[in-house]
């Protein structure tokens, strides 16, 4: 197995507070790999810092054998280039049409004639089954067009790596099958290595072939669908099985209940 | 198509701007093209400039034929010495011209008026105004009326 | 009492903090001047919704001032019998003052606040993030097309603002309260420097557009991409600007006009 995005020992905390706590993990080239975990973990944090938008406090993130962290800043934007990264809310240009959209990454770094660029837009949203959209603009879009839009954009200028942040967050079922056939299909028709950051255990279970559970800024949890289902740990359980209570407990840390309602003592 | 209007839009806004500018600079500046011409610079000392200011107007029968470029103090006569440049086609001021401060209306600008003298010798560019006379101050006036002198 | 000492000391901290993050910013901008051939497309177009679409407001606006500064003067000097300065009045208030102060205000409110949330949006969709991500700069691609597009439209329009104030001054005065149209303009062309007056105007508004376009750009790309954090930094572009323009307007006429 060769890792394409390796993370050593990443320690990352913004505004005081610590997000991660030394993250370690390694995704495989050309395979899709699941990074799971509850709400507030920080996977989208995780995406932003493979992208080299943030910097990690401590620790290693290679990326293709370069360190990420330790690009310039041409270096950076010329190598984002091999990157694509699909985020929650599509993030489309709203003054650009669908067409222009998807042809905005080829306009601003190749040089194509506008005919080669219309045959490599069309195709492109034609893998995303919206060819028949082109002319209209994102406010038109529902929210998963939207999505699919913004996928067809961030694959214009074939990457290498795609980064799916949410990728089912607000998607009704048919939309959500929609989105999961795209993933495997984009994966195993371009070899493309993608990273998927999803609360969705079902879906995203269903797709990758790596998956890893990252809770209280550590990985706690991480190997195939397989192993993960088998995986001793409460905590992961308690994540895949969806349970209210366990390791990681329904109330938010209180002071003990008695003393709040002033019951304890009596003597207040 | 669209990106066309645009662009005739932004042309017609800079033309407006530019075509506004020279408005500016020729109606309501009275700027005229010509205001390259050159000029030379002659002096006069007085012994109270009075409120003259630089980019004072110097006049001859009433008509400008210059203006005021600096006012200094001579530390050694402690007079103000103005330098004035004057449109080099009048090249043949009377040698023995008066430069003298006077007032436009009751309360205007002060500026330069330059009576005429009858030498046949011109002044020549860096000259001095031999006689010259300073400007009307109201209040000296009034207390050289007062004391009968 | 401490607590006010302090929490007074820690806002001129803060302060200090914004303006050097605001002057990292335009540097980052300047920085990345956009090449001609893409840039200048984007330029246009930011010139068109900054510039062209604020000529409505601009235009009415001036035309208004003039017409109020032909009525005022005209009372006012005409008690001196000397209303025929009225051309003189008008052309000097709007060419040092009216004209680069009240296009600058007008601007702040008209053009910078839609810059503001313009790119509040963009931020808070995650556009400028995922320009970012397809690696082109958004300082670049998004930010400098509107501070050049702010800092060139701001002297056409102040320019056109003082034409067409003193073209409503003129039909108040002129056309409606009788002064004589060759003293309306005698008296203006003798008194107004192009060098000192019209040059040093445009020179403030100048100025103004470049100040005003900066705080709209960086309020934009500062805020909390939330719907509060957008409409509060609208509100800040709009404040500070007026407020930077008042202050800057004190300082340049100090420098240009006072003898001192």
């Amino acid at each position: 197995m060769h890792s394409y995005i390796s993370l050593k020992d990443v320690v990352f905390s913004r505004s005081g507070r610590r997000i991660f706590n030394g993250v370690s993990v390694e995704i495989p080239r050309g395979k899709v790999t699941a990074i799971m975990g509850p709400s507030g973990s920080g996977k989208t944090t995780l995406l932003r810092l493979i992208g080299g938008q943030l910097q990690p406090d401590s620790g290693q993130i290679m990326v293709d054998n370069q360190p990420i962290s330790k690009l310039g800043r041409t270096e950076l934007y010329a190598f984002r280039r091999k990157m694509g990264m699909l985020f929650q809310s599509g993030a489309l240009f709203t003054d650009l049409s669908v067409y222009e959209n998807v042809a905005f990454p080829m306009r601003v770094h190749t040089s194509l004639p506008e005919d080669m660029i219309r045959d490599i837009v069309l195709m492109k949203l034609e893998a995303v089954g919206l060819r028949g959209a082109r002319e209209l603009m994102p406010s038109e879009l529902s929210g998963g067009m939207n999505r699919r839009v913004a996928l067809a954009r961030s694959i214009a200028l074939d990457p290498e790596l795609i980064m799916y942040d949410e990728p089912f967050a607000g998607q009704d079922p048919i939309g959500m099958g929609v989105l999961v056939k795209l993933i495997h299909d984009l994966n195993s028709s371009m070899g493309l290595t993608s990273v998927l950051v999803s609360h969705d255990v079902k879906e995203s279970l269903s797709i990758c072939h790596y998956a890893c559970i990252i809770a209280d800024g550590k990985v706690i949890g991480a190997g195939t669908p397989a192993e993960l289902q088998e995986h001793p740990s409460e905590q992961v359980q308690q994540f895949l099985q969806g349970q209210p209570d366990g390791p990681v407990p329904f109330h938010y840390p209180s002071p003990a209940a008695a003393a709040d309602f002033g019951l304890a003592g009596g003597a207040s | 198509m669209k990106q066309r209007t645009t662009d005739i839009a932004v042309g017609l806004f800079m033309l407006a701007g530019l075509a506004a500018l020279l408005f500016l600079a020729l109606q309501v500046s009275g700027l005229s093209p010509k205001s390259a011409e050159s000029t030379y610079t002659i002096y006069a000392d007085f012994n109270d400039t009075g409120g003259l200011t630089p980019r004072g107007k110097v006049s001859m029968a009433g008509v400008t034929i210059g203006s005021i470029d600096a006012i200094t103090l001579d530390t050694e006569t402690f007079q103000a010495r103005v330098a004035m440049s004057i449109n080099a086609n009048i090249d043949n001021i009377p040698a023995d011209s008066a430069a003298v401060i006077r007032t436009s209306g009751l309360l205007g600008e002060q500026y330069i008026d330059i009576s005429i003298g009858g030498d046949m010798e011109s002044l020549a560019p860096g000259d001095t105004f031999y006689s010259t006379q300073s400007a009307m101050n109201i209040e000296r006036l009034i207390s050289n009326f007062a004391s009968g002198k | 009492m401490i607590d006010r000492i302090a929490s007074f000391g820690r806002s001129g901290t803060e302060l200090v903090v914004s303006l050097g993050r605001a002057s990292r910013f335009l540097a980052g901008v300047l920085w990345g001047v956009p090449r001609p051939a893409t840039g200048f497309p984007l330029l246009l177009k930011q010139l068109y919704s900054v510039g062209v679409l604020s000529l409505a407001i601009i235009v009415v606006s001036g035309l208004f001032i003039g017409m109020v500064l032909g009525l005022q003067g005209y009372t006012i000097l005409s008690d001196f019998g000397s209303e025929a300065a009225i051309g003189q009045m008008i052309a000097l208030t709007l060419v040092r003052e009216l004209g680069p102060v009240v296009t600058a205000l007008l601007f702040a409110g008209r053009a910078g606040s839609a810059l503001t949330a313009e790119i509040g949006l963009m931020k808070a969709t995650e556009q400028l993030s995922s320009m970012e991500m397809m690696g082109v700069d958004p300082l670049r691609r998004v930010i400098a097309p509107r501070l050049w597009a702010g800092f060139i439209a701001m002297p056409v329009l102040a320019i056109i603002f003082s034409m067409v104030g003193i073209w409503g001054g003129m039909l108040v005065g002129v056309e409606w309260l009788g002064v004589f149209e060759g003293s309306y303009w005698g008296n203006m062309q003798a008194s107004v420097d192009f060098w000192d007056d019209v040059v040093n105007g445009v020179i403030k508004s100048v100025v103004f557009g470049f100040v005003c376009a900066w705080i709209a750009v960086y309020q934009g790309y500062d805020c909390v991409p939330t719907s509060a954090g957008i409409s509060s930094a609208t509100t800040k572009t709009v404040v500070y600007s007026s407020l930077a323009v008042l202050g800057l307007d004190f300082v340049l006429t100090a420098v240009m006009f006072g003898n001192f």
